[in-house]
């Protein structure tokens, strides 16, 4: 890899090699966000209110579009807290009306109360537009990595570590 | 190929392939599977009290206690794919104010049922799970924790509606939902109508009722 | 003599093995996955167990790992036979 510093044309092709990797999986991911029509179409479970559906660690893939029907009662929907970048998964528990400006109120399954002390002051309930998805697919485990890499972030140095360790102790 | 890092990388990649595979094909017999769900349920006692949102509300609103009686069949619905399934009964009753299509619904009561590959996850204390992997006798799925016979039950949760009242609601009907969480694949709820091998639910919805006044404390008239 | 030192380290982590070798190494690679996977697929529909499919999926991704990885002498029975160092013609 080092060897790639002394022919400029070897170093420029590897860096273009990355960016189209890197671009690739950017593309995918929004091109993803504008077919669920969701910001985040897919999240990783981060709390155990959920439980036992759901598990710290798990994936899941959100859908944004009332194709079929509205938003109903039942549905684990995601919504942020208004003004918090705080993505909250839970179960919709009452819809009182129809359409857009229905008021809708969320619980998570493992939580005794409803999320009415989780909304924003003087918000009671939550309309369509404060819910970033539905979860429509579930993975169980392969989230857990960006957990642990953002709740340990020593756990980044050691993977850079060995990542160098690794260049210098290969022959190219 | 030719270095240990090159073919560790190789198996893992296609270790993360097979794997994914593996889950879709998980997934997709759970399209195999049939469900006939079933129920019978409808309100048995039904109660609007005055009650405090907080404790620090100044304003009283009506809540409507709902007792029901459910006998339900939702076997089918566990196979080896199934991680819980998540029995919810709700209260819909009508809108007159906002239009004709207006409705209002919300939960009354609502139940976890986990397949044993589940139970380890359940919140319950260390005797409590095993008191529930100890009833699956060892099997690895049991439909039999789908059957549901609840007498004049308890609702979980008092409804009201944002106007703050909720007394002498007409045309309330209960319906029974369920939730199919996979440990693999699309979450799943009642289906409108039949999908190929899975049936709607037979039943499920009680007869119409009105909910009462609010009751009246009345102390002077006991016996 | 760190140079050395350094130099056996690289030879065990890289673990070279000839291209025959690699060629059955990839093989064998793909052939124990894909039947780890259909074997737990078809093991776990058939007891309709999931956690024992997982267990089997486990144990036979394990079991590729260790037979692909590191480099056994069976991927080395045959060496490339490169030429003696300057034997090339030179140009001049």
């Amino acid at each position: 890899m080092l060897s790639a510093l002394g022919n400029p044309r070897q170093a420029a092709a590897q860096v273009l090699n990355f960016a189209l990797v890197l671009s690739t999986a950017f593309m995918m991911w929004k091109g993803l966000s504008v077919v669920a029509d969701s910001p985040s179409p897919i999240v990783v479970v981060l709390s155990g209110s959920m439980e036992p559906a759901f598990q710290r660690g798990d994936l899941l893939f959100l859908w944004n579009r009332n194709l079929l029907q509205e938003t109903a009662v039942g549905e684990v929907v995601v919504y942020n807290v208004k003004d918090k970048d705080i993505p909250i998964v839970h179960r919709v528990v009452r819809k009182y009306g129809t359409g857009d400006e229905a008021k809708l109120l969320t619980k998570g399954d493992n939580n005794q109360a409803d999320d009415t002390e989780l909304y924003a002051r003087g918000q009671d309930f939550l309309v369509r537009k404060d819910i970033i998805g539905s979860v429509v697919a579930y993975m169980p485990f392969v989230g857990y990595v960006t957990i642990m890499l953002s709740e340990h972030p020593w756990l980044k140095t050691v993977m850079l570590g060995i990542m160098g360790l690794f260049a210098i102790l290969q022959r190219e | 190929m030719h270095n240990s890092l090159n073919r560790l990388q190789s198996v893992f990649g296609f270790f993360t392939t097979v794997a994914f595979t593996l889950g879709c094909l998980i997934a997709l017999t759970d399209l195999w599977a049939e469900r006939t769900p079933s129920g019978v349920i409808k309100a048995t006692n039904t109660q609007v009290v005055k009650g405090r949102p907080h404790y620090y509300s100044s304003k009283k609103e009506e809540y409507a206690i709902i007792k029901f009686s459910l006998d339900a069949d939702l076997s089918s619905l566990f196979t080896w794919n199934t991680k819980q399934l998540f029995v919810y009964v709700t209260a819909e009753w009508p809108a007159p104010e906002a239009g004709m299509n207006a409705t209002n619904e919300a939960v009354i009561w609502d139940s976890i049922i986990t397949n044993p590959s589940a139970d380890h996850l359940v919140n319950l204390g260390p005797i409590g799970k095993k008191k529930l992997k100890a009833s699956a006798g060892g099997k690895s799925i049991a439909p039999e924790r789908g059957l549901l016979k609840l007498k004049n039950q308890k609702p979980k949760y008092q409804i009201s509606h944002p106007s703050g009242k909720i007394a002498s609601a007409e045309d309330v009907t209960l319906k029974v939902h369920y939730n199919v969480q996979p440990w693999f694949g699309l979450l799943t709820w009642n289906t409108q109508s039949d999908i190929g091998r899975w049936k709607s639910f037979a039943g499920g919805v009680s007869d119409q009722f009105s909910l009462p006044a609010v009751k009246v404390k009345d102390d002077k008239k006991k016996p | 003599m760190a140079e050395e030192i350094l130099d056996k380290v690289r030879d065990v982590v890289e673990g070279e093995i000839d291209f025959k070798g690699q060629k059955r190494a990839e093989l064998i690679g793909t052939l124990l996955l894909a039947i780890t996977g259909l074997i737990a697929f078809n093991v776990g529909w058939v007891k309709q167990d999931i956690v024992l499919a997982m267990y089997l999926g486990g144990a036979g991704t394990a079991l590729s790992f260790i037979a692909v990885v590191p480099p056994w002498p069976f991927y080395n029975k045959d060496p490339a036979k490169w030429l003696p160092v300057g034997s090339g013609l030179t140009v001049g």
